[in-house]
């Protein structure tokens, strides 16, 4: 048995041997959500938009921290309030071997609206468009109804496509913001079977199938840094158990999201290691600002006791974020303090905000000086199957609160049921995440506090229906403000005065672990993308 | 039908009906510390258990000598009461509440078996989960709310697919064909699918968890009664009941109903049994009790995601608990059906 084992292994490295150049070119990721299509423009979820940044680039790119820097545009400025210049890169060219201009991005943002089926368009990125100037080809003019600072931010979310490619004369395109006119697009599926793949990117798309994976090879062309590898393959494997299993026995190089529990066995393992890094999403509670009685809240005679900044405070550092952080997330969290990491736009700098004291005497005392001194039954609403361990975190409040005289119950349901219910308002609290997509702090305040207001797209996920005019004019001015310094001071004020109100209580901020062999090297991402173009072989 | 005995017909309130008196007290008793008092009450408990073994006694009275036919038989009947009594004395056993969230730390999370707290006041023997609910609790309590939501369940359902096999049998019929029909396409669906549906509608909670039970079960009560009752409503014993006259009334449940309830018997020991494993599937998916009130299922579940992490105490002890509820109840199950089945007498 041993020596055959022995032989069969002995077989093998002979057989591997003389290819082992070739698969050090290689890298195998295994995926925990899969693309639902290799159009660019189909779908606006995080692992499309993961794998688009391969294929198709867009102006103006993203780093690890979710700053801006010049990818296709070499360098943006506002020429007055409504207007931005973009400046074009020379010298790049698609995989067709078209050269890119000014108007390959007009044509790319005609195409957006009018994706045939899209479960989700990415007009919410360039619906500030009122018009485009192109005074040469690699001079881009985008004009705004209103001074709009995110739109350099809003330009990094969307790929470019070749409109020469497409059979498009760029000159002749007549942009309006409600279509432009009877352009010929690809289709979606023409993107899926690679016909249409035509990008500016890292890799070329070889194929793409649904449930089996994508694989990618090096764009020769490619006008920058050429990537580490000359093929990757990214693997579907959505179930927890084999992906990391995978990783183990040597199927796959690198794995997206390891499962918590699973990560100290990873970094035991020889040859095998944990990256991580924090990421944009805030996991928080927010509570019923405006309800009287407030839905299963008991022992207070039809009051809602959270309209009360000191009931609202009490429970804040009544919660432990520390112990939570480091029993339940198993240290792979950060304990938050506002909705956005620090150092991230629009947020404090590190130790500036920090998380809310916890203090359950003070939290006893404060309670009995709102007049609740024996308490008040609460019911806490999660999901159980979205955020990272949402409903034992969930739990492990209400445990928290259960101490300073809070009885809480939990109700957990799967996401899809906790949704609808969370927004016809049936929760007096609930917890739930926010992932800033545009990296600053306007993404959480405009969501999360800033008084419900469909016509401005004004706190769309404000299901606590708090209102403060303070923060909501912060934050329109801070929308309005293109110097920015002047933004981010805004912002902060805005943070600061919604955190002084205890408007809304964050708890932890994920971080998301990558695992891999410790042949290759990654910068953790605060967007949680994974990249192969910036996976390095390591040493 | 040759060489059956034939069944004694049944005299009115007569020693037959003790089994229905006591399963029904049972039931009621359950009912009401369930939703009543939630358990507190010392003497309800002492009674529900004296009940129990008072049901017991009188199923196999006089038959004793054929139930005890080995050891297994033994083994059986003993780890089922000793299951029992670790349930209905849960609170007085168990370490720690662990349903009173004030009594668990999650500085104390996922500690190993024979861990104590960090004062030294308590040992988890059986090691903690995530949120610091000492295992062995968590089982002693999960084995009270597994057992009564299945007895709880059982019974009504029971109750529903009497009423429903009988009439239908009396009736005949159309009647009977619409029943019988509504209990064919009842059964047609696997009863853990129907139940994950009506949990998605309902939401959690012991209750709900009670009721979709009682929903996928009654069918198969109604099924076996129906056709007991049609076998037994053609004999002489039935014949010469109408030849006295007797009202209808009379005759189903002084006559009738009595005697299909053998067959039931052994159905809902085993029902019993499929009952528990079916709330801690529920349970395990997450849709069944709420989780800070966990069951044996939703204890397995919070510990699962650890397994091949080596903490194994979280998921294992109960999974063992309830492996040991289920073969107990079932071979105790099969026991009686051997000694209350007359067609298998030898």
């Amino acid at each position: 048995m041993t020596l055959r084992y022995l032989r069969l292994t002995a077989f093998a490295v002979a057989a591997a041997l003389p290819a082992l150049p070739a698969v050090a070119q290689e890298l195998r990721i295994g995926l925990a959500s899969e693309p639902s299509s290799a159009d660019p423009h189909f779908h606006n979820l995080g692992p499309n938009n993961q794998l688009r940044r391969n294929v198709f680039e867009s102006l103006v790119g993203t780093d690890e921290q979710q700053k801006l820097f010049p990818q296709l545009a070499v360098s943006w400025r506002p020429l007055d309030d409504t207007r931005w210049e973009f400046k074009l890169r020379e010298g790049v060219t698609f995989s067709d071997g078209s050269t890119f201009d000014a108007y390959d991005v007009i044509y790319s943002v005609c195409r957006i609206p009018g994706v045939p089926d899209s479960p989700s368009l990415f007009t919410t990125y360039t619906k500030a468009v009122t018009d485009f100037e192109v005074p040469d080809p690699m001079t881009l003019i985008v004009h705004t109804a209103s001074p709009y600072p995110l739109l350099p931010t809003e330009f990094s979310t969307w790929g470019i496509i070749s409109a020469k490619a497409n059979g498009v004369d760029g000159p002749s395109i007549a942009f309006s913001p409600d279509g432009c006119g009877d352009l010929a697009y690809p289709e979606t599926q023409a993107f899926n079977d690679g016909s249409a793949a035509i990008g500016t990117g890292p890799f070329l798309l070889e194929s793409f199938r649904r449930g089996e994976g994508v694989e990618l090879v090096r764009n020769p062309g490619y006008w920058g840094e050429a990537a580490p590898w000359e093929r990757v393959s990214m693997k579907p494997l959505t179930s927890d158990g084999p992906r990391v299993a995978a990783l183990f026995a040597g199927d796959v190089d690198f794995i997206e999201n390891p499962p918590l529990q699973d990560l100290d066995r990873i970094r035991g393992e020889a040859g095998l290691q944990v990256v991580q890094g924090i990421s944009n999403r805030v996991i928080y509670l927010h509570m019923d600002h405006k309800q009287e009685p407030s839905p299963m809240i008991t022992g207070t005679d039809g009051k809602n006791p959270l309209k009360d900044v000191r009931v609202r405070e009490a429970l804040s550092i009544a919660i432990n974020r520390d112990a939570i952080v480091d029993r339940i997330m198993g240290g792979v969290a950060v304990a938050a303090g506002e909705l956005l990491p620090a150092g991230m736009f629009g947020a404090h700098e590190d130790g500036q905000m920090p998380p809310a004291p916890y203090d359950p005497d003070r939290a006893k005392a404060l309670l009995a000086e709102a007049g609740y001194p024996d308490g008040f039954g609460i019911t806490i609403g999660t999901p159980n199957d979205r955020y990272i361990n949402d409903a034992q975190v969930a739990q492990a409040v209400a445990q928290m609160w259960a101490r300073i005289g809070i009885p809480t119950e939990i109700d957990a349901v799967t996401a899809s049921t906790f949704f609808s219910r969370r927004n016809a308002y049936e929760f007096s609290v609930y917890l739930a995440g926010w992932g800033a997509g545009t990296g600053e702090m306007s993404s959480p305040i405009k969501a999360l506090v800033a008084t419900r207001d469909s016509d401005r797209g004004y706190g769309g996920t404000n299901r606590g229906q708090y209102s403060n005019p303070e923060v909501d004019d912060l934050l329109t001015r801070a929308l309005a403000t293109v110097d920015d310094a002047a933004r981010q001071e805004l912002l902060r004020e805005a943070s600061r005065v919604a955190m002084a109100d205890w408007a809304i209580l964050p708890l932890h901020f994920e971080v998301t672990p990558w695992a891999m062999t410790d042949k290759v090297m990654y910068a953790p991402r605060v967007d949680q993308y994974t990249l192969p173009a910036s996976i390095k072989p390591a040493g | 039908m040759t060489g059956m005995p034939a069944p004694e017909p049944s005299r009115g309130w007569s020693a037959d009906s003790l089994p229905w008196l006591l399963a029904g007290l049972m039931g009621v008793s359950t009912l009401a510390l369930v939703a009543g008092p939630g358990w507190s009450s010392l003497p309800a408990r002492v009674l529900l258990l004296l009940g129990f073994i008072a049901l017991a006694a009188h199923l196999l009275r006089g038959k004793g000598r054929q139930f005890f036919n080995g050891p297994v038989a033994y083994l059986a009947a003993g780890s089922l009461l000793l299951l029992v009594v670790l349930a209905l004395f849960a609170s007085e056993i168990a370490p720690q509440n662990p349903y009173d969230l004030r009594q668990l730390d999650i500085m104390d999370g996922r500690l190993p078996p024979g861990s104590t707290t960090f004062d030294g006041a308590m040992t988890y023997r059986l090691g903690t989960d995530e949120q610091g609910r000492d295992i062995l609790s968590g089982i002693l309590y999960g084995l009270r709310v597994s057992l009564s939501v299945a007895i709880v369940a059982t019974l009504v359902a029971m109750a529903i697919g009497i009423v429903v096999g009988i009439y239908a049998a009396w009736a005949g019929g159309r009647t009977e064909a619409i029943l019988m029909r509504l209990v064919d396409l009842q059964l047609s669906f696997p009863s853990i699918l129907v139940a994950l549906m009506l949990m998605a509608a309902f939401g959690r909670g012991l209750d709900k968890v009670v009721i979709a039970l009682i929903i996928v079960q009654w069918a198969y009560y109604a099924r076996t009664v129906r056709g007991t009752a049609l076998s037994e409503a053609r004999k002489e014993y039935i014949d010469a009941a109408r030849g006295l006259g007797l009202p209808v009334r009379r005759i189903i449940f002084r006559h009738l109903l009595p005697n299909c309830i053998p067959p039931l018997l052994v159905i809902s020991t085993v029902q019993i049994a499929n009952t528990i494993v079916l709330e801690s599937s529920l349970s395990f998916l997450g849709v069944g009790v709420p989780i800070t009130r966990p069951s044996l299922g939703l204890l397995i579940a919070n510990g699962y995601d650890y397994m091949l992490s080596g903490q194994y105490w979280m998921s294992m002890y109960p999974g063992v608990a309830l492996l040991a509820i289920v073969a107990s109840i079932n071979l105790v199950g099969d026991r009686l059906r051997d000694t209350l089945n007359p067609r298998l007498r030898r």
